[in-house]
């Protein structure tokens, strides 16, 4: 093959590789993921059982640190931790050294606690590598748009519903008496949970659908 | 033959009349009684957690509630359940505090019952219990009126009528009374669509009390808007009155957000500075 038409056939290739993966600010290329991989890696989350240890009620980097625990017990879903982004594996091996089991703003910002917060969570599951806490609620929308569908009837598994500066979570599914079905890094819960919920929480919020999507 | 027929024919009747009960339209002059917002009793004081915890939760004797303002990424946390007593007290979740308040039908505090937990939902039984629910693991705990701890029992949360969306303008709710039929809840408003429904309380003296969303027709394309009213229907299916517009501007989110008792709904709304239980009175 002349060397032109390599030259015009490498440069083809490289084009069309860049624009399957969309590029952000903070990611070069996003992850791509499917809705059942989403949904499946939130439950993780949700269904992690632990126990928490004597240990892990005391935040040594903190004097004042209060726990939402009691010692022994036994807890299903990952802490909330505000600040947090720990997956279910890194946050058992944190335990297992001795980090306290999850925290809140009024705890401070504190390094030695274990747990993940609200948008640690969404972009953990859309599949961001959870290397550093890199999307917080008010630039998650560099890595998903507003669903041209229908908000309220149409939403799919694994969308998200973001209010920027305040929370957000993962949609999941729809009832048959309207509610929805979400799961969360909820602060006041202290865990990660699964739950129907109604609209009216939602007012102010945006849908966000993950723009790495394989659909 | 003719036996076998009037056989069916009865049961077909009377299969439609169990079944479904149709929202009676309004006929001439009739007109849709609208609730306004009839009281809104304030609980006076909330006071802010120190982040330092330089402040202990809330004394045992005190009115005050606490209420953490949340940060950036994480939402404000306070009170978020209620109900309320046959007599018309109101009892609120503490969570803060890990406590229970009492307050009587004017909003004063009457006492609290400390928790070894933290509770963000109480459900008073028909007898006078209350259903607790610890927020941290969902479990629930069932307490008497002295704060004491009584066995689950046969106690457990009630469960709600079903309820079905069939169109942006109608849906059903299932009844329990006669049983097996339901309520047919249309809306009509232009520009506006149902989102969905919920049945609040069934009354067998005042009737069917169901929350309904729905978009607002003010529109909504940069966030989510939508409303929120609460309507009463008879136990024949008619529509008999619906309240003005529930406020959603909440502050911390409510898990118990609408209670109904003798025929007042109430709103549980706590906001930076005290928590207000509004009040429509629907009799």
């Amino acid at each position: 093959m002349p060397l032109f038409k390599r030259l015009l056939l490498r440069l083809l290739l490289i084009g069309t590789a860049t624009s399957i993966w969309p590029q952000t600010g903070t990611i070069a290329r996003l992850p791509t993921t499917t809705r059942a991989e989403i949904l499946a890696r939130a439950r993780t989350f949700a269904a992690h059982t632990w126990k928490c240890g004597a240990a892990n009620l005391n935040a040594s980097c903190s004097k004042t640190y209060k726990s939402d625990w009691k010692p022994g017990q036994v807890i299903t879903g990952v802490p909330y931790n505000w600040g947090g982004f720990d997956n279910p594996d890194a946050f058992d091996r944190k335990l297992a050294r001795g980090a306290a089991a999850g925290a809140h703003s009024r705890n401070g910002v504190l390094s030695c606690t274990a747990g993940i917060d609200c948008s640690g969570f969404v972009s953990y599951c859309w599949g961001i590598p959870l290397t550093a806490h890199l999307y917080g609620t008010t630039n998650l929308r560099e890595i998903g748009g507003k669903p041209k569908y229908n908000w309220f009837t149409d939403l799919k598994p694994g969308d998200a519903l973001n209010k920027s500066g305040s929370h957000v979570v993962l949609f999941t599914g729809y009832n048959p008496d309207g509610t929805i079905n979400i799961c969360e890094a909820s602060g006041s819960a202290a865990r990660v949970i699964c739950h129907k919920t109604t609209w009216s929480r939602f007012k102010g919020y945006i849908p966000l659908q993950y723009k790495g999507l394989d659909e | 033959m003719a036996q076998l027929f009037g056989v069916l024919l009865l049961f077909l009747v009377s299969s439609g009349a169990a079944l479904h009960v149709q929202e009676s339209s309004l006929k001439g002059d009739q007109q849709l009684r609208k609730i306004p917002l009839t009281r809104t009793l304030r609980i006076p004081l909330i006071r802010t957690l120190d982040p330092l915890g330089a402040t202990g939760p809330s004394r045992p004797d005190s009115a005050a509630m606490a209420v953490w303002p949340g940060a950036m990424d994480e939402p404000p946390e306070g009170p978020s359940g209620f109900d309320v007593f046959e007599d018309g007290n109101l009892v609120v979740t503490d969570p803060l505090s890990r406590r229970l308040a009492l307050y009587d039908p004017q909003g004063t505090f009457r006492r609290s019952w400390h928790l070894e937990f933290a509770s963000d939902s109480v459900t008073v039984t028909h007898d006078g219990l209350m259903l607790v629910r610890e927020a941290n693991t969902g479990q629930t705990h069932v307490f008497d009126q002295e704060g004491k701890p009584r066995s689950a029992g046969a106690h457990e949360l009630p469960v709600q009528p079903p309820a079905r969306i069939l169109s942006g303008k109608s849906g059903t709710i299932s009844t329990s009374v006669p049983m097996g039929a339901s309520i047919a809840v249309r809306f009509e408003e232009p520009g506006s669509a149902l989102l969905s429904l919920e049945s609040l309380a069934i009354d067998p003296n005042r009737g069917i009390f169901v929350a309904m969303e729905t978009t607002a027709p003010e529109g909504g394309a940069d966030a989510i808007s939508l409303r929120k009213t609460v309507r009463r229907y008879s136990l024949a299916g008619a529509l008999l009155s619906e309240t003005s517009a529930i406020p959603l501007d909440y502050y911390v989110l409510p898990i118990d957000e609408l209670r109904v008792r003798k025929g007042v709904v109430y709103q549980l709304m706590t906001t930076r500075s005290e928590v207000r239980i509004n009040e429509w009175n629907t009799n």
